[in-house]
């Protein structure tokens, strides 16, 4: 064996004894966190927020919603509730949405009515959503056409990264404590005026 | 580890030496010499006269036996005094103590005596040592009782050791240990070779440093007249920012925010402070009369190794060449024959990032070779076909963001870095966040191991304890920094066991010497080998590298000193100092 050769095979055993003592940098494997899913806001985005909807049919719920524009909370109300106070809910459907942010949110899109037809605010929110599923919108109140325009982003933005909670679970989190179940429920009890 | 390891036995060793002729920056002379045989305590004691007529260790250094000190590299250079071979495996049990300590909060601080301390084991006291510090210092003639004291002193050293490995040895990774005192060596060969200066220059320097204060003040200062003498008017600045219309930072108490930082800063966005900020950073940090340097006119101090909490070398700031204001870097210059080169790895923490977390397109974006121009066009910021010429102005913008998120930087200190709205500081940074998602999981999986952990480590085991409470940026940094620290200990374990002539490691780089005919070859070698390491470090992520030579006449010359080098040599009063400009 030549000194170079020999000089070269010391080199070699030197390096592979160096990696053998490597350690991965795999912070938190043992740990096993995960970022919960504790808030699902419910409602039309705000006209700065670019959003994506859910292209899936399964990532859309029916329900009756009540809305207290006042406090801008929405409960969900069962259906033999609603059909006591059918003036003050309104039937709509429920999309899963996400922003640019990857917060997951829940627009509800107000059904048409027995006419078979929409307003035409809840006919082109229902055209943003089903944009919406498509590509990357916002959406601004446009008074003199009485409806929502669309904006489009211009730029080649990545797909948005749903979390992998099905629409049942977004529901669980954006209703908790907001499901009316009966005609006693406070919010029930204010709007009829009897308390 | 256990004595069987080493069948041909473990040696605890130290030296008392002073820096010859008494000047530091001069390599050491030993002294005496205590070896002790662990676990048995069979000691012997050497004194100067027989060290140096021996050619080799008395004791076996060969790859089955280990050798212990505290603070190896001192004791290393006194092999290099002696000429003597270095041994096979080294223990540092300083260098184990800063490992199994980093981050806790220490009553007695990493000396020998406040490492006894913390353990509750028998020490001699700081009085009694520093007596006997001094009377070494004082480089003899000493008396037979005086003799007799020192090594009676050297021995204590090496009893204490004996108890240290005794309490600290179940606390030891032997090999990432070794490969630690393996780095020791190589910090050894690295202070015994130095950095080369420029003797006449420095000299004049020294000469005149007080006069050319004066100079400087007066030539920079006709345009602030901020200066009384040598003193610095905040009422004078404050009047000068009001007049001149520059918004300045404040404390909350309403003073004026001077921090070298700040000016830093405002002079990028006020181009009329920059000459001043220099002024003051030149005139506060330099302390020329530290700066240790040899007869042989090379610049040599402690590299101080794993100082730093992320494992990085920590050189006093005034003794270093590296240390004080860039432009005294000038100063650097090879001697005649010799050429030096300056190779640091290319965008090094971005790589490390993209490696360790595995982000497929941060990976992308550093092979490209220009990752921040990639990270502009990978957000859609900028066109595939864009260049560093057609992009110039996004890709300084993006280029501050990834700078922004390697420092910890939040929105508004990275709006006034880039001179950009809030805004457009806020939506580089959620672009940043949004195009490495993989590289954000990965960081935020660190704080998390940090918080519930309560320990983070590096590739070859340098770690960090996180539970006296460390900032989020701190614990977001140590991954990047900590590996480049390991990726620089390797690289310089590779290059000395290659015969490289490395002058400096300075944070990622290092300085290289070889005689001019032989640089180009270095240069490939050196460059070859920091590949080599930042594989080993990354798991097979080759991390590249760039060059800056410097040949005889030539000097060193970091641009961002070249202004100041320029003014300074001026007022030299020395013909000879006309040639350097």
């Amino acid at each position: 064996m030549t000194q170079q050769n020999s000089n070269n095979l010391s080199n070699e055993i030197s390096l592979t004894s160096i990696k053998s003592l490597r350690m991965p940098a795999n912070y938190g494997a043992t740990l096993g966190v995960k970022k919960l899913l504790t808030n699902v806001a419910v409602g039309k985005p705000k006209k700065a927020i670019f959003f994506r909807t859910h292209k899936s049919i399964d990532m859309v719920f029916p329900g009756m919603l009540l809305e207290q524009k006042e406090s801008r909370e929405n409960y969900l109300v069962l259906h033999a509730v609603a059909q006591e106070i059918s003036e003050l809910v309104r039937p709509v459907q429920l999309h899963a949405a996400i922003d640019r942010q990857n917060n997951v949110f829940l627009i509800p899109v107000p059904l048409p009515g027995e006419s078979g037809t929409r307003n035409p605010w809840h006919e082109s929110l229902a055209q943003a959503v089903e944009h919406a599923k498509m590509k990357w919108i916002r959406i601004t109140a446009n008074m003199h056409i009485g409806g929502y325009d669309i904006y489009e982003a211009e730029g080649v933005l990545p797909e948005p990264e749903w979390p992998e909670h099905d629409i049942e679970a977004l529901g669980d989190v954006a209703f908790r404590g907001k499901i009316i179940s009966a005609l006693d429920h406070p919010v029930v009890q204010s709007l009829l005026g009897r308390l | 580890m256990v004595a069987s390891d080493f069948p041909e036995g473990i040696y605890l060793v130290d030296f008392e030496f002073h820096p010859a002729k008494g000047k530091d920056g001069n390599p050491p002379v030993p002294v005496c010499m205590v070896v002790r045989s662990w676990p048995n305590g069979e000691t012997s004691k050497y004194w100067q006269d027989e060290l140096f007529k021996m050619r080799a260790p008395p004791f076996p250094v060969g790859e089955k036996a280990l050798f212990v000190a505290f603070y190896a590299s001192a004791e290393l250079d006194c092999f290099q005094t002696l000429g003597w071979e270095y041994p096979e495996n080294v223990l540092d049990l300083f260098v184990e103590f800063r490992c199994i300590t980093n981050g806790l909060k220490l009553t007695h601080g990493n000396s020998l005596l406040g490492v006894l301390l913390y353990f509750g084991l028998p020490n001699i006291g700081g009085e009694k040592k520093d007596e006997m510090r001094d009377l070494v210092l004082a480089r003899g003639p000493w008396s037979k009782f005086e003799k007799g004291a020192i090594l009676e002193y050297c021995e204590s050293d090496v009893v204490a050791l004996s108890g240290l490995l005794n309490v600290m040895e179940k606390h030891i990774d032997l090999p990432r240990s070794l490969l630690r005192g393996r780095y020791m060596k190589a910090v050894s060969r690295i202070q015994t070779n130095g950095i080369p200066i420029d003797e006449e220059i420095y000299e004049a320097l020294l000469n005149q440093w007080d006069q050319i204060q004066d100079l400087l003040i007066a030539e920079i200062d006709q345009d602030y007249g901020v200066y009384e003498g040598r003193t610095f008017k905040v009422s004078s600045w404050e009047a000068y920012l009001i007049s001149n219309e520059i918004p300045w930072p404040r404390h909350e108490s309403g003073r004026l925010d001077l921090r070298d930082d700040t000016f830093r800063t405002m002079a990028r966005m006020h181009q009329k402070v920059a000459p001043i900020r220099e002024l003051r950073s030149s005139l506060s940090e330099m302390r020329l009369a530290n700066l240790t340097v040899g007869d042989d006119s090379r610049n040599r101090c402690l590299l101080s190794p794993f100082r730093a909490r992320t494992g990085r070398n920590q050189p006093s700031n005034s003794k270093f060449i590296f240390g004080p204001s860039v432009w005294l870097r000038g100063l650097i210059k090879p001697k005649e024959g010799m050429g030096l080169a300056y190779i640091d790895w290319s965008q090094q923490e971005f790589g490390i990032a993209a490696a360790l977390s595995g982000d497929p397109a941060m990976m992308q974006a550093y092979r490209s070779g220009d990752p921040y121009l990639a990270f502009a066009i990978q957000s859609g910021a900028a066109p595939a076909i864009a260049t560093k010429h057609t992009h110039e102005s996004v890709r300084e913008q993006f280029k501050a963001c990834v700078l922004a998120v390697q420092y910890g930087m939040g929105e508004t200190s990275l709006s006034s870095r880039i001179n950009q709205p809030v805004a457009r500081a806020r939506q580089l940074l959620e672009l940043h966040r949004r195009t490495y998602k993989k590289f954000w999981d990965w960081s935020d999986a660190a704080v998390d191991e940090a918080v519930l952990g309560g320990r983070l480590w590096a590739s070859f085991g340098w770690q960090i304890f996180t539970e006296e409470g460390l900032n989020d940026r701190s614990i977001r940094n140590f991954p990047m920094q900590a590996n480049g620290a390991e990726m620089l200990r390797i690289a310089c374990i590779l290059m000395t066991e290659a015969d490289i002539q490395i002058c400096a490691p300075v944070h990622d780089a290092l300085l290289i010497e070889a005689p001019l005919e032989e640089l180009e070859e270095s240069i490939k070698k050196s460059q070859r080998l920091m590949q080599e390491a930042s594989q080993i470090v990354l798991d097979g992520f080759e991390l590249n590298s760039d060059v800056k030579k410097i040949c005889f006449p030539d000097r060193y010359m970091d641009k961002r000193g070249a202004v100041m080098w320029k003014k300074v040599m001026h007022l030299i009063v020395d013909d000879a100092s006309a040639t350097c400009l």
